[in-house]
Formats: structure tokens, C-alpha cells, sequence
């Protein structure tokens, strides 16, 4: 009987100890599994290619220093009044430190060759548990089809 | 004459630590090339290139998201030039390193959707036209105009600053503003604005030159 309490009592101290992490929190385990990269383009005919890459209509974060530190929520693409296309890529700060990053997207058109120049480098803050939005327009209206954002870490 | 063997010492050592002191025949560091679109190897708290390069790809594409400027049944006349882009900062910069790359990104994307009217060139452009009209030279192939195009709207815009100093630390920080108008030449009605901004600490200043 006296084991008994004494285990009952352990748990209940235990359970008091339980502090809740607050929001957002990042599943990277999760987030590394949905990873999917795919098939390059190939030099050779008929053959598969040996490079597998991130997809179009995606972000990406292609730098190790903020792989497991932040992490791309939503990706929103939209015909502006001209036809530019506006892409919108909502991204979480996972960590308890501020951050500093920069993206820039390239364009493509329905061939997937890239419709225009890369944009430039665009850099926004994060501070510590917050959302950020990266957003950026395509300069041609019609010939664009795709896009494909990389993400790195900046200072 | 016991002092002998201490003096040859000293003269042997002084030799041994001459030969030591040898050109340093080898290359110095290389010069490099570096990406204008990311933080360089010598970085302050003024505009740099990336900065330029950022901020003018960001209102070039923003203005071709602008139905008003790159949708209007008839493509408009646009003056982009420094002439009214004054530079109230601290930071020391050629103005025209903004305006030339906002021009010519912008001109060659438009594919037609704007009209670009060199007004920096009209001088060279009357001159021009005066050796043709007075029979100096031929009339060349394009036909004659009547007069330079006028533009529909000009940039306008403004460099501002704001400068912070530790003086136990030395560390400098400086908050940058850059705004970009479009002005409706007719109206003065401003139909586009833009702005850049960015904030920038460092230990030690760099000299821009």
C-alpha cells in the first residue's frame, strides 16, 4: 500500500512537471519525412537522370544552417491585375532566437525553362516563434508557369 | 682576449638570424570576384551592393504588378533618371547606380507594356536633330518626329538616414529609408510608391568611396 502512494505520489509530481512548449512547434522528424525530391532533367535520352532536385511550385530551404530551424507553412501563387504572378511563402521561425534569412525565386515557363532572370536575393526577419511572409512578383505576365523558391540564412 | 669565444657567438648568432630574414616570395591574395547580390568580405552599415541590387529588383517588379503602369491601353511614357532622386543620408553613393539599374531591368522587361523616355539624353538627342534639320547630315532611315517624346510619369524619390553611436563600444548602427515615387506629369498625382528599408549594426565603419 505505502509503494502504491509513493508511485502515485512520483507520478503526480512528474505530471507537475509537464510544461507545455509554446507555439509553433515544429514536428522536424515529420517534416523530413514529407520531404520529396524529384528527377532532374537528364543530358541522355531515355535515361533516368542521376540528380534528384527539389520540385517546381515549391520552397525549399537549401541551406543546413536553417533546415531544422525553420519551416515553410504555406505557399500561395496568384495572377496579379497585369497577369504577374505574386508568390506569397508563409515561413515559421521554430526556434526561441531571432533569425535572419533571404530568398529569391526563379520563374519558369511551360517548357520548365526559366521564363526570366532569377528575382534578387530578398531578406526578412524572424524574430524568435514568429511567421514571416516571403513574397515576390514575376516580371513577365503570360509567359510565366512555374516557380521555385530557395531559402537560405543571411546575417 | 677571454671575451673572444662570446663575441664569435654573438656574430655567429646575428649571421644564422640574417640568413632568416628572406623575401616572402609568394602571391599576395588574389583579387575575386564576388556575387553583387550577397554580403561581400567588406561590409559597413551604409548601402552596398546588395542592397542595390535588392531594392531595385523588388520596385521593378512591383511596378510591373501595377495595372495603372504596366497594363494601360496605351503603353505610358516613363522618365526613370535621378534628376528628382535626392540622397539625404549619410551614406555616400552614386544615386545613378539606383536609377540606371531600375531603368534598364525595368526596360527590358516591360516587353512594351511601358514607353522609356531617355529625358538624360535630350541634349544629345537635340543636337541631333538639328544637324538634320539644318542639312548637315541626312534625315537617316526612321522618319522624322516632330518633337522628343513627353513623358507621363517621372520617378521621384528620396534617400533618408538615421545614425546611432555607442560611444563605449564604438558599434555604429544606421536605419536606411529609400522611397520610390511615380508621378503623374499632368497632375502631380503620385500613382506608385515604393520602399526599401533596412537597418544595419557594425563594430567599425567602412570607408565608401
Amino acid at each position: 500500500m505505502r509503494r502504491l502512494l509513493a508511485t502515485t505520489f512520483g507520478l503526480l509530481l512528474l505530471g507537475g512537471c509537464t510544461t507545455m512548449e509554446p507555439a509553433p512547434f515544429c514536428d522536424m522528424g515529420r517534416v523530413s519525412s514529407q520531404r520529396a525530391l524529384v528527377p532532374g532533367p537528364t543530358m541522355v535520352p531515355d535515361e533516368s537522370s542521376p540528380l534528384k532536385e527539389m520540385p517546381l511550385n515549391s520552397a525549399n530551404i537549401t541551406d543546413a544552417n536553417i533546415i531544422n530551424k525553420l519551416y515553410i507553412r504555406a505557399i500561395t501563387a496568384r495572377r496579379t491585375g497585369t497577369g504577374t504572378v505574386e508568390v506569397v511563402a508563409q515561413v515559421v521561425n521554430c526556434t526561441d532566437f531571432p533569425l535572419n534569412a533571404e530568398a529569391r525565386t526563379q520563374f519558369f515557363d511551360a517548357a520548365k525553362a526559366p521564363s526570366e532572370p532569377v528575382s534578387a536575393w530578398k531578406r526578412f526577419q524572424l524574430p524568435a516563434r514568429t511567421v514571416n511572409n516571403y513574397q515576390e512578383f514575376s516580371m513577365g505576365a503570360q509567359t510565366v508557369d512555374a516557380y521555385l523558391i530557395e531559402m537560405r540564412e543571411t546575417r | 682576449m677571454r671575451r673572444l669565444p662570446a663575441i664569435l657567438t654573438i656574430l655567429a648568432s646575428g649571421l644564422a638570424l640574417a640568413a632568416c630574414q628572406k623575401v616572402d616570395n609568394t602571391a599576395g591574395a588574389p583579387t575575386v570576384y564576388i556575387d553583387p547580390g550577397s554580403s561581400g568580405p567588406v561590409k559597413g552599415v551604409g548601402i552596398e551592393s546588395q542592397d542595390i541590387v535588392g531594392m531595385t529588383d523588388q520596385m521593378l517588379r512591383d511596378m510591373l504588378s501595377q495595372p495603372r503602369l504596366a497594363n494601360a491601353a496605351t503603353p505610358p511614357n516613363v522618365i526613370i533618371d535621378s534628376e528628382y532622386f535626392y540622397n539625404e543620408s549619410s551614406s555616400r553613393l552614386n544615386k545613378n547606380s539606383i536609377t540606371d539599374r531600375l531603368r534598364v531591368g525595368l526596360n527590358r522587361a516591360a516587353l512594351g507594356r511601358m514607353q522609356f523616355v531617355g529625358r538624360h539624353y535630350a541634349d544629345m538627342v537635340a543636337k541631333e536633330r538639328e544637324l538634320k534639320r539644318q542639312g548637315t547630315v541626312d534625315q537617316a532611315t526612321l522618319p522624322a518626329a516632330k518633337a522628343q517624346k513627353g513623358g507621363d510619369y517621372r520617378l521621384g524619390g528620396r534617400i533618408t538616414s538615421l545614425d546611432s553611436r555607442d560611444p563605449r563600444t564604438g558599434m555604429m548602427q544606421r536605419y536606411s529609408q529609400i522611397i520610390f515615387e511615380m508621378v503623374d506629369l499632368e497632375t502631380s498625382e503620385i500613382v506608385w510608391s515604393g520602399i526599401y528599408e533596412f537597418g544595419k549594426a557594425a563594430q567599425d565603419d567602412i570607408i565608401y568611396r
